[in-house]
């Protein structure tokens, strides 16, 4: 037995974090492709796709043998909304037994023990999932590309909706990371993760439908004619769910609009994000023009108007696949901070108490 | 080489280690010795980095657990008395899998996988599935696991224990290879029996506390407390009682014209204490010390903590 300590160990934090991604990577993907799990998720995950998929059109050619045109962005819309769902609670749930799972295969402290620092294991574990994901929304694209049979999705669009299925998958892909580190056992994190998610994909868009609502409600429209008008936008906490993004990523759905044509899932965006948009109603209702840029984020003073609005933040000119990507950037940071510092050994008070101690010696 | 001072760690309000000092020299297989709760695997799993003190410190090879936890892992391989595998990896790939948790790579991780697979006897399973492996094998390949990056210091928690008497055997001859190799072995273990035959050192713990600590000869001959077997012809009560009246004789058995006792002395004591029992009138046809052991040593420890 040779010694390679000294030659191989790099100190540091890098060293700590190659030590940490490297094997975490290569083990986790060598475990997903042996298991019988993956290929069964894969099946499931393909299968209700596809079935999806062939029931929409099957009902659409039932109703007549023509094709309607809009029949291809509605069956898109579909798909990518199925899609976004169906990552969205894939990732957490893949995600949730990572750390927990160690802890209850008793390879935990084995791990700890080794020269991986705590900053490399818990990315290697975020990134193996993030792979596996991607390896998911890969396997999806061959039915995604059905799309094109029936025309009116440009790829750029096609583009954005994988766009917005990986900072999904990223960024609640780390939450179920961040809850198996902190729950302890599996079950309950995967448990807790799911509930999360549920509530960010659709508790959000509820909460801020009602808060708008009521902003509606107690009279939006200024008291006089040119009264300053405060616009409150689109609620931040809106963009933690990725329903958000999508309108970005159905074609004509960013555009909100008075009777533009969008079909199924596009309108529902549509009017999901034009409930944030009082001015807008409000004009409508006015009869006056609204410019497109006017509209998202409902930036910038009208040109027509004779009203003054407060300028939004700098946010509100972000297009909504941006601000969504901005809150699951968060999202992971905090649910990977929060992993790391659960997981550690030593917390700040046993730092801080070896400090005193170590000036009170 | 592994110094801990006033080591405090508590669970809630249960005090697992109540003030822990321990001090082991380079090359020394030391045998940690107490019973279940007594603070063995929380002492190891402080030493390895794994759980820090509430009080006190612990340095290995200069390394301070507390300030410097990732210099204590370059130097310790800890071995826990429960641990599990993956059991989607083959036995090479998991070697590899640790080398490269440890920072080797490459051509030295796959030689030193070889070798450490040969020296733990699983040379010819390399190619197989860590959980279709027997206990036995598990704890030899989790053994060679934590010696992967050639640590200083080994840190064994009951290493035996789940092992049947032939696992056992070749657990003990593994582990003797290691001292041979020169590393610094702390063992905790039930088996007193079995640290006896590879210990250097020996520190005795009761309720978080250390009882005693030193060369296992020294923790042996050195022992005041002798225990001493005696037979006579005829009922033995009158002499049991005479014992059981002797200053620092404690007896523990009788029956069957045998009396079974401890004496705190030396020869000279025993020799006096004879020289009564016969004095009395009682034919004696048997008195000898019985033959120190690790358990002795430790059980009269423990009923000398429970009498103060």
């Amino acid at each position: 037995m040779s010694n390679t300590t000294g030659k191989n160990k790099g100190g540091g934090f890098l060293a700590g974090l190659r030590n940490g991604l490297s094997p975490m990577l290569n083990k986790e993907m060598r475990s997903r492709t042996r298991g019988w799990r993956s290929p069964v998720l894969l099946t499931v995950y393909l299968g209700l796709m596809s079935v999806g998929a062939v029931g929409f059109v099957w009902l659409n050619m039932a109703q007549g043998s023509t094709i309607n045109p809009q029949m291809g962005l509605s069956f898109y819309g579909i798909l990518v909304f199925g899609l976004v769902l169906l990552l969205s609670f894939i990732a957490p749930a893949v995600a949730a037994s990572s750390i927990s799972g160690e802890r209850e295969r008793r390879t935990y402290d084995l791990l700890l023990s080794t020269g991986a620092s705590l900053t490399g294991i818990v990315l290697g574990k975020w990134l193996a999932s993030v792979a596996y994901l991607l390896f998911l929304v890969l396997a999806a694209l061959p039915l995604l590309a059905l799309v094109f049979l029936f025309g009116g999705v440009p790829p750029s669009t096609m583009l954005m909706a994988v766009l917005v299925c990986l900072l999904t998958g990223l960024g609640y892909g780390a939450l179920g990371l961040c809850l198996s580190a902190v729950l302890k056992r599996s079950q309950a994190a995967t448990i807790v993760s799911l509930v999360l998610v549920f509530l960010l994909i659709f508790g959000t868009p509820i909460a801020a439908g009602i808060a708008a609502s009521n902003i509606n409600n107690n009279g939006y429209a200024p008291e006089y004619y040119g009264a300053e008008v405060q616009q409150p936008g689109v609620p931040w906490y809106l963009f933690m769910s990725p329903l958000s993004a999508l309108t970005d990523a159905m074609p004509g759905a960013g555009e909100v609009g008075m009777g533009r044509g969008v079909p199924l899932i596009s309108s529902i965006m549509n009017e999901l994000m034009r409930q944030f948009q009082p001015r807008m109603n409000y004009e409508y209702a006015m009869k006056a023009s609204v410019s497109s840029s006017a509209i998202r984020g409902a930036s910038g003073p009208t040109t027509g108007g004779v009203d003054t609005v407060k300028k939004p933040g700098l946010m509100a000119s972000w297009p909504y696949w941006a601000r969504f990507a901005l809150h699951q950037g968060i999202l992971v940071i905090v649910s990977l901070l929060v992993a790391i510092a659960a997981i550690t050994p030593r917390k700040p008070w046993h730092i801080w108490r070896a400090r005193k101690n170590a000036s009170g010696a | 080489m592994i110094k801990t001072a006033g080591l405090v760690k508590k669970y809630g309000r249960v005090a697992a280690l109540q003030g822990l000092d321990l001090e082991v020299p380079t090359g020394a297989v030391y045998g940690f010795i107490g019973q279940n709760g007594a603070g063995k695997t929380t002492t190891l799993r402080i030493l390895a980095g794994l759980l820090m003190p509430d009080e006190g410190w612990a340095e290995l090879a200069g390394r301070n657990v507390v300030r410097d936890p990732r210099g204590v892992r370059q130097v310790v391989g800890y071995m826990p008395d429960f641990f599990g595998v993956y059991d989607d990896l083959r036995v090479g790939e998991y070697m590899l899998f640790y080398a490269s948790a440890h920072g080797i790579r490459g051509a030295a991780a796959h030689k030193l996988r070889d070798d450490l697979l040969e020296l733990v006897e699983l040379g010819s399973k390399r190619e197989a599935f860590v959980d279709t492996l027997s206990r036995g094998m598990q704890q030899r390949l989790c053994l060679a696991r934590s010696l992967i990056h050639d640590p200083a210091v080994l840190l064994l928690d009951e290493p035996a224990s789940g092992l049947d008497p032939l696992a056992r055997v070749e657990m003990r001859e593994i582990l003797r290879e290691l001292c041979r190799m020169g590393k610094t072995i702390i063992i905790s273990s039930h088996i007193l029996s079995e640290l006896a035959d590879l210990c250097t050192h020996v520190g005795m713990i009761r309720e978080g506390r250390l009882l005693r600590q030193g060369p296992l000869n020294e923790m042996l001959a050195g022992d005041r407390v002798r225990r001493f077997i005696m037979r006579c012809i005829g009922p033995e009560e009158g002499a049991a009682g005479l014992i059981g009246g002797w200053p620092g004789a404690v007896v523990s058995n009788t029956g069957h014209g045998q009396v079974e006792f401890s004496l705190t002395g030396d020869a000279a004591e025993a020799a006096a204490l004879l020289k009564e029992i016969v004095s009395v009138g009682t034919q004696v046809t048997h008195f000898a010390q019985t033959e120190q052991s690790l358990e002795d040593t430790f059980i009269q420890l423990a009923r000398e903590v429970n009498g103060a």
